[in-house]
């Protein structure tokens, strides 16, 4: 079936072009033809880096402060949400506050203090206090202290150790600095000219490539790649990117990317109506995650198989409680167990995993438009305008003594010329897995007994049920080139533009090449030019 | 108050915050009729400061259940009417009705920026057709607090508290956020409210007391970090820099607290956490926790600036008091006509507003009370949340503005431009704005029947 699909769409070449950049049209992709990237931008650290990066510099034990600022998602990463953010008044707070919770602990210790520092901490002027400034600051900020900022925070240590007449809150002091420097708060990457225009430098590299496989500063093996000026050409990123594939943090950290990409962070907070859903627990919607999760990790990290299979398998992991929602029988307690779904046409993929099921869909009932809404957006990368304003979205009501489906309601918009344009692309996709409720357990009827039909018809192919929609899905080339570029919109943090046009493209071609592998996307990701260079930073004055 | 000198890099910062680099709506010459010859704060004889309050609740109201019916003094309603619940203080309350978003209308996202900054929304990334969005300009409640900075620093430039769990994640920060410091190239650049009463009360009261000599430290490190700031801003490109503009900001924020001594505020008791009963969030118990944490702050003087953010726009919270059992959002596109949950909804949304105003009426503040002494805008981004509707806007102007809000008023003008309101608001706290807003929303003629004469 994946086949038959394939060949009703567009062919391998023009994959791209089927990923909805802006700039298809004639003129525009003539005029998008140069390659133009993004200019460099600060990353702000998120949560789990910051605190990684507490833990590389001063080690365990460390009770990592949580009252941090949120990370706030933009066009569904926190990456590109971080390449935007400021620093407001109550986040420099947060900031300020947790730094000191940090140094407090390991200063409270001498002998952890000292050890830290390579000596007794008798004078901050000791050769050996002086030094560790140095290679402190150098690890902190991810890149060679130059000697002026060393020396300026050698006299913020003596002038607070006089002050406080006590050479170790001298040194605590330094150190909050350069924790609460931007140099540390943020990723700085400035680039420099190189000859295909602007180049990300060897240090500038090692971060990049460090935060997105591992969420973690550069280890030694990175900085001193760094050093040696190894990252500044595509084999050396290359080999540094293989290896850290390989540290057991780039699973952890990828799955965050996949957290990310299928929005189900949102689980964890999953609210439903516990009258309604007596399968409810405080810990279900986590458990919903957790499975999609071990999915992904199981065919990109174990099998090492091809991604689409995402949407195709029948092997997952259930809980008790998750398998109380599949309707599978002998599961108890919190253990995971790996599960094969049994071949009754009923479920196969991460889209009829409750968790996708669940979490489009509303508090009570389903929601055919929001989950194909968010097929079209984030798995196919097309986009869904907002109803006009000035609509009344308000489903008609099915008259007391005649109920109908939500499908039959729903008619309604797609009759509508109005609504029709957005909902005939949305809700179609969604009907096909109306035989599974708002938390994702299957049913032949409706709360009002009526029989769900999850027959429908999509982009002109006609669509059995879920199997055939998750099919239709693995088959689709927009889905892999739509994976890349969501990959490559996150790892550079920004969206994919004009100027990006070539990369993406380059970078879908080499994920079919590669047979789909996620690994094999990620090595020609971070090797692709449009990660590894910029534009020179505008200085022109902003405009709104 | 009397007047102060003023201290030039504060109103500078007004200044810039204010236009943001950005089309100049609001001309300095304004400003400049602020101060007298001499740099000092203008003379306006006001003994007590005003405070200025953005309240704001998501999802428009039930507009047949909303307005009085008469216009003109002494507005009333009838007792199913969400409004019954402010009678008691109505006193203190006018009600704005007929006012539009003028601004290219979007469903929530123009109506959000229109009622909170004056302006409109500014997508983030023109990249995609989704969109996801932010303030181009500073809400009003920033507008503000810069406006009192530039008179004499307060401890907290503003507050921000938030009473309703629900965020949006997937439209920008216009969604999750109330307070906005404006965008003039797509950075996000908020001012995130504390929806934790525990947290709110642990930031603002909870400190201990620092040495001299540990504050100088601390004073010295944050000095550094604004050097390794501006050093670096030289090596970035513009929108970089404007963004470390901001943390430059929040970092003399901090230094600013550090060299004036806070004020005295009886600590409260930490009013604790309020974990959800049986799966409903226990709002009505943290509204009243926020409220009274706010009025203490204000009377102590913390800040003259807050905003609280009771529900967001487009919010998901669910008003289960009521008998809903979805989220608002989502019942506002599915109740049928005649909209009885949201009609209650919102009664139950303008009987926790009354908690906040009953809460200001008896905080003492020198010869009356903090509700006497301020100035507060209540909004919400829709006229009716079914329709995306972004005419006859329900708008509210409460508190007597030290003397500069008359109180107790209907005034409807059908179409009238929405950024109207909020100049009134404004100028209700003191700021002597004779124009207001930003491109579509750009006005000059504040609400007069709503002032005292």
């Amino acid at each position: 079936m994946r086949q038959r699909y394939a060949l009703l769409l567009c062919s391998l070449v023009g994959l791209a072009s089927c990923v909805g950049i802006i700039g298809d049209s004639g003129d525009e992709r003539a005029a998008a033809a140069a390659f133009a990237p993004a200019e460099p931008t600060l990353h702000r650290l998120t949560r789990p880096q910051l605190q990684n990066a507490w833990l590389d510099l001063f080690g365990h034990p460390l009770a990592v402060p949580g009252d941090l600022p949120v990370d706030d998602v933009l066009y569904g990463f926190s990456s590109i949400s971080a390449s935007r953010s400021t620093i407001a008044p109550v986040d420099a707070e947060k900031y300020e506050k947790a730094t000191y919770e940090v140094l407090d602990q390991v200063f409270a210790d001498p002998a952890r203090r000292d050890a830290l520092v390579g000596c007794p901490v008798t004078a901050v002027g000791e050769p050996c206090v002086k030094d560790f400034i140095a290679s402190f600051t150098t690890r902190a900020w991810r890149r060679p202290a130059s000697e002026e900022e060393v020396a300026s925070l050698q006299v913020l240590s003596a002038d607070v150790a006089t002050d406080l007449v006590d050479a170790a809150q001298g040194l605590k002091f330094a150190l909050a600095a350069v924790l609460l420097s931007p140099h540390f708060l943020f990723r700085v990457e400035v680039g420099e000219p190189a000859d295909a225009g602007y180049r990300y430098t060897s240090w500038e590299m090692a971060s990049r490539l460090s935060f997105l496989l591992l969420d973690a500063p550069p280890d030694e093996t990175l900085r001193e790649a760094a050093r040696r000026g190894e990252l500044a050409t595509a084999e050396g990123v290359r080999a540094q990117a293989s290896r850290l594939l390989d540290d057991p943090r780039a699973r952890v950290t990828l799955t965050r990317f996949f957290r990310d990409f299928m929005n189900i962070g949102k689980l964890d907070a999953l609210d439903k109506q516990p009258e309604k859903f007596p399968q409810l627990s405080a810990t279900l919607g986590p458990s919903m995650r957790v499975e999609m999760e071990r999915m992904f990790e199981n065919i990109v990290f174990e099998k090492e198989g091809d991604f689409r299979d995402m949407f195709t398998t029948r092997d997952t992991y259930v809980n008790e409680e998750l398998a109380r929602v599949y309707g599978i029988e002998g599961v108890t307690g919190p253990e995971w167990m790996p599960v094969t779904l049994p071949d009754d046409g009923q479920r196969a993929g991460i889209l009829t995993t409750p968790g996708f099921l669940a979490l489009n869909a509303h508090k009570t009932q389903t929601s055919p438009t929001h989950r194909g809404r968010f097929v079209r957006l984030n798995l196919f990368c097309q986009d869904i305008p907002p109803p006009p304003p000035g609509i009344n979205t308000t489903l008609p009501e099915p008259e007391p003594d005649k109920p109908t489906t939500l499908r039959q309601r729903l008619d309604e918009h797609r009759t509508n010329a109005e609504c029709a344009g957005c909902h005939e692309r949305m809700d179609p996709i969604g009907f096909a897995f109306e035989k599974f409720d708002a938390i994702g357990a299957y049913r032949e009827v409706d709360e009002n007994g009526l029989p769900v039909d999850s027959s429908t018809e999509v982009d002109g192919h006609a669509v059995a049920g879920p199997i055939d929609m998750a099919e239709l899905v693995a088959s689709l080339p927009e889905v892999g080139a739509c994976i890349a570029r969501r990959f490559y919109e996150h790892a550079g943090a920004h969206l994919a533009g004009k100027g990006d046009k070539n990369s993406v493209e380059e970078l879908v071609t080499d994920f079919v090449a590669s047979d789909y592998r996620f690994k094999d996307l990620v090595l020609a990701l971070v090797t692709n030019d449009g990660y590894r260079y910029a534009s020179k930073p505008s200085q022109e004055e902003v405009k709104p | 108050m009397s007047a102060r000198k003023i201290e030039r890099p504060s109103r500078r910062l007004f200044l810039r915050g204010l236009l943001g680099g950005a089309a100049v709506a609001v001309g300095l010459p304004i400003f400049e009729m602020m101060l007298n010859d001499h740099g000092e704060a203008f003379a306006d004889g006001e003994a007590i400061p005003t405070r200025f309050g953005l309240w704001f609740f998501g999802n428009g109201v039930h507009l047949p259940s909303w307005t009085p019916p008469t216009v003109g003094p002494d507005w009333t309603v009838p007792e199913d009417f969400a409004l019954s619940q402010l009678l008691p203080y109505r006193e203190y309350v006018s009600v704005i009705s007929g006012l539009s978003v003028k601004s290219p209308r979007h469903p929530h996202h123009s109506g959000m920026s229109a009622v909170c900054s004056g302006g409109p929304h500014l997508k983030i990334d023109d990249v995609r057709d989704t969109i996801v969005s932010t303030m181009k300009y500073p809400s009003v409640d920033q507008v503000a607090a810069q406006y009192f900075q530039s008179l004499a620093p307060n401890p907290y430039k503003s507050l921000e508290a938030a009473v309703t769990r629900f965020r949006g994640t997937d439209e920008g920060t216009s969604f999750q956020y109330l307070s906005h410091n404006g965008s003039t190239s797509g950075e996000t650049n908020v001012n995130p409210s504390e929806e934790s009463p525990h947290a709110f009360f642990d930031r603002l009261f909870n400190k201990g007391a620092g040495s001299p000599q540990v504050d100088r430290a601390r004073a010295s490190v944050l000095d550094a970090v604004s050097g390794q700031i501006k050093t670096l801003q030289g090596r970035l490109g513009a929108k970089d820099k404007q963004r470390l503009e901001q943390h430059l900001t929040s970092i003399s924020e901090i230094e600013s607290r550090l060299n004036v001594p806070i004020g005295e505020c009886n600590k409260p008791s930490d009013p604790g956490a309020f974990p959800d009963l049986a799966s409903n969030e226990q709002i009505a118990e943290k509204n009243k926790a926020m409220s009274d944490l706010m009025a203490l702050a204000l009377s102590c003087g913390l800040t003259r600036s807050f905003s609280i953010l009771y529900s967001t726009c487009g919010s998901g919270a669910v008003f289960w008091m009521v008998g809903a059992t979805d989220g608002q959002h989502y019942m506002n596109h599915t109740e049928p006509a005649p909209y009885t949950k949201q009609k209650d909804a919102v009664r139950f949304t303008m009987s926790q507003l009354a908690y906040f105003l009953d809460r200001l009426k008896n905080t003492p503040d020198a010869t009356g009370n903090l509700l006497d002494h301020s100035s507060i805008f209540v909004c919400t981004e829709h006229t009716e949340g079914w329709t995306h509707s972004q005419d006859d806007l329900p708008m509210l102007l409460c508190g007597k503005g030290g003397g500069r809000l008359r109180g107790n008023y209907h005034y409807r003008q059908d179409g009238g431009n929405a950024s109207r309101a909020l100049m009134t608001a404004l100028r209700g706290a003191g700021l002597p704005l004779t124009e207001f807003g930003h491109e579509e929303g750009y006005v000059k003629d504040p609400i007069v029947e709503l002032e005292a004469t």
